[in-house]
């Protein structure tokens, strides 16, 4: 169980460091930290985290609604993910 | 280092714990429920006077008076507010086309309303009079009770009073149709809870209260110096002015009798000062959240050192675009996800046109609230024929923008000073062309759109 979560965190650390902003060291930032107050990324992001998770974890936000806030950090975005597994 | 120390004066430990000193026992009697509960109050009677302004102002037809009607009015929105706020409460247990659709729903009523007054005689009786009154005041709050609705949607209403919102929904600290703050959700997330954090928001306000008058005499030496004749404040500074015509009175005489350059200074000048006059307007009415512990986040935040035209859009006006995101983009975005999975492009497109121009549109078209009352829809779409090729622009500059961002993936920008400077020029060329539509002027589309291809010697 912990081991997934690890994998999921990975990934996704993985998959942000694609959108983020340069000059900004994803390790710096806390997993409760905003993304984007932080400085990470922008609000725009946004969408392209929705779209990882589209398919990477095959969540349909048309069912469950999106929560922008939920998606603000890192533990939201896995929350995001467990919530979504069958 | 100095200027920065002086400029974030309200981020310093000194001058905080000085602040919690000098105010100790005020901070100590402002907890968190007494400020909430003082604006919850104040906005029964914001509710009351702007009511009674709204319908004095509009001479409704019917039997009751100024003072009962406006009365009456107010209740009947009060109730609204009150089934609103059940409602979100009670999220789960709506039935499923609501769950699924809580926005819609929300502005069906509004339509449903103005159904209703079309349908029936102007001399209907009382209740008539009570719902003209609904209908012409609920564009004002159509968007604060959809916040409401989105704390209930997404599990959010648990704690929150009936008080809570209605601080939101009639509020003292002002705004315009676009609820400054979003909604309690929102504020409460910035709520400052210990007295420190109150003395460090209050700080942050009374910076904001700094710049907004900063911005009002440098507003004033703009007016004076650029667009003449000059005022109290140019004469004693020299008098000198270079008489730039404002771009209103441009657009009515479609260039005409203006050299070229004059013409481009207009236009730019419009742009300088309508970041002013929403900064100087936005920061008031967010230094007065601060001022009660709610920190959040600039309406207008330095959109002139923008790089792109997203970005200006985001820093321009913060909480109108929080409006579009949350009800058109996202929504958009999100239902077309498995319909439009394997062109990206597309989606972008829908979800930013949805909200750029669809949702940009009838924010603006529902303002024209006696119009809408007296059945006036296809006129006032005509009167808004202008702004609706202007928010058509903007989505359009948007989504190239956001494309541009997207394909760049995130590989840095070229930093040199004149890069930046180069790319801040051309946002503020793209947003002062865009500015020819959406000016309040009484210029026709025609004439805007004359003007547009005079700058480029196609008088």
């Amino acid at each position: 169980m912990a081991d997934d979560r690890q994998q999921r965190l990975q990934a996704l650390i993985d998959f942000l460091r694609t959108i983020q902003k340069p000059g900004k060291a994803i390790e710096s930032v806390g997993l409760d930290e905003s993304l984007v107050t932080s400085g990470l990324i922008d609000s725009l992001a946004i969408i392209e985290i929705v779209m990882f998770l589209e398919k990477n974890y095959g969540i349909d936000f048309a069912a469950s609604g999106l929560d922008p806030d939920r998606l603000a950090t890192i533990n939201g975005i896995l929350g995001v993910i467990e919530e979504a597994r069958p | 280092m100095q200027i920065k120390q002086f400029t974030q004066f309200h981020e310093s430990p000194a001058v905080i714990a000085w602040w919690c000193t000098w105010l100790g026992w005020a901070l100590r009697q402002l907890t968190p429920f007494r400020r909430r509960a003082f604006l919850a109050l104040a906005a029964l009677w914001v509710c009351f006077k702007s009511t009674l302004r709204i319908v004095k102002s509009n001479n409704l037809p019917g039997p009751a008076d100024g003072i009962v009607a406006a009365l009456l009015v107010a209740l009947a929105l009060l109730a609204i507010a009150w089934l609103l706020y059940r409602a979100a409460a009670g999220f789960s247990s709506l039935p499923l086309w609501v769950r699924k659709h809580p926005q819609l729903t929300l502005h069906s009523m509004y339509w449903g309303f103005l159904v209703v007054l079309w349908s029936t005689a102007p001399g209907s009786g009382l209740w008539r009079q009570v719902l003209a009154g609904v209908a012409l005041i609920f564009p004002l709050l159509v968007w604060r009770f959809a916040y409401v609705l989105l704390a209930g949607q997404y599990g959010r209403m648990a704690g929150t009073r009936f008080s809570d919102h209605l601080l939101t929904l009639w509020p003292i600290y002002g705004g315009t149709n676009t609820p400054y703050g979003s909604g309690i959700g929102y504020l409460s997330r910035s709520e400052a809870k210990t007295e420190e954090e109150l003395a460090r928001s209050q700080l942050a306000g009374i910076k904001l209260l700094i710049l907004c008058a900063l911005w009002m005499v440098v507003t004033d030496i703009m007016e004076g110096v650029l667009y003449g004749p000059g005022n109290e404040l140019t004469q004693k500074l020299g008098g000198y002015t270079l008489a730039v015509p404002k771009l209103a009175r441009m657009l009515e005489k479609e260039g005409a009798d203006s050299r070229l350059w004059i013409s481009w200074a207009s236009i730019y000048c419009e742009l300088f000062h309508q970041v002013l006059r929403h900064a100087i307007h936005g920061h008031g009415v967010i230094a007065i959240l601060r001022l009660f512990g709610f920190n959040v986040f600039r309406n207008t935040y330095k959109p002139l050192l923008a790089e792109s035209i997203v970005e200006f859009w985001n820093r321009y006006y913060y909480y109108f675009k929080e409006i579009l995101a949350n009800f058109f983009f996202l929504p958009t975005f999100t239902q077309l996800g498995k319909k439009l999975r394997n062109w990206p492009t597309l989606r972008l497109w829908a979800a930013v046109f949805a909200a750029a121009f669809v949702g940009n549109t009838y924010y603006h078209l529902i303002n024209l609230e006696r119009m809408m009352v007296d059945g006036q829809v296809l006129e006032a779409i005509y009167l808004h024929r202008s702004r609706m090729f202007y928010c058509f622009l903007l989505a359009f500059g948007i989504f190239v923008s956001m494309l541009r961002q997207q394909r760049r993936g995130g590989r840095a920008l070229a930093s040199g000073w004149a890069s930046r400077i180069l790319r801040m020029a051309g946002v503020w060329t793209f947003f002062s062309l865009l500015f020819i539509w959406n000016v309040r002027s009484g210029a026709s589309f025609t004439a805007r759109t004359n003007f547009f291809f005079s700058l480029f010697g196609f008088a």
